[in-house]
């Protein structure tokens, strides 16, 4: 699966990342690369270190905030959330 | 703009992000041409949907995760690869400017059985001010950045 060990990264970090909260975080394998502010910037730095290699940008949320959609669609799911 | 029967769509233009594309140039690879796709405007979104052909079309791998609800999924939220993209919303009007978005999270969800390719969501909406006339007849909409 996709960024599987990323995700997993991110999950096992994240109660360090609380002082973080709302920051993007840049994760390749099992390295927390850096905090941005924003989305453009992180993506940006992840194709600069990696180029085309797998990363994840994740916004640091605590209680992740989820997306809602009215309509009724199927989103491409690559798993449950936990 | 007229709306149609399936609500308010704008013609838009999806492709890779700005720092994607610059990957993709050093590493000597071809750049995906722009797909056009027809999006419902979607106050009830709140990110922006693509229907997988065209992250497909475009060869994006995920670059994120989010939780999605929506009617299908019942109360358990979904995790949902999430993609780094360009979208551009050409101008109505001769002489105007796009409104672009050089790099956006997106996911993908089924939509061609509805007749779209996306729906743009409060994330672009909120570059914008959306009008919505539904008088007599189809009506009208303006989608002003």
């Amino acid at each position: 699966m996709a960024l599987e060990q990323e995700l997993a990264t991110y999950a096992a970090k994240l109660p360090e990342l609380k002082d973080q909260e709302g920051k993007f975080v840049l994760i390749h394998g099992s390295d927390v690369v850096d905090f941005f502010s924003s989305y453009e910037d992180a993506i940006k730095i992840g194709y600069d270190k990696f180029k085309l290699e797998p990363f994840l940008v994740k916004q640091i949320q605590t209680i992740e905030q989820v997306q809602f959609i009215s309509r009724s669609v199927d989103p491409c799911v690559t798993r449950h959330a936990s | 703009m007229a709306l149609t029967p399936g609500g308010p769509i704008v013609n838009a233009l999806v492709g890779v992000s700005e720092a994607r594309r610059a990957a993709l140039t050093s590493a000597g690879q071809a750049i995906p041409p722009l797909v056009q796709i027809r999006g419902l405007i979607d106050t009830g979104a709140s990110c922006t949907c693509v229907d997988p052909s065209v992250i497909t079309a475009l060869s994006l791998p995920p670059t994120g995760s989010v939780s999605m609800l929506t009617p299908s999924t019942g109360a358990t939220p979904h995790a949902t690869a999430q993609y780094d993209a360009a979208l551009i919303i050409p101008p109505s009007q001769a002489g105007q400017l796009p409104l672009v978005f050089q790099t956006i999270p997106i996911v993908g969800s089924d939509l061609k059985a509805q007749g779209i390719d996306a729906l743009l969501g409060r994330d672009i909406l909120s570059r914008c001010v959306l009008l919505y006339n539904g008088g007599p007849g189809l009506g009208l909409f303006t989608l002003a950045f």
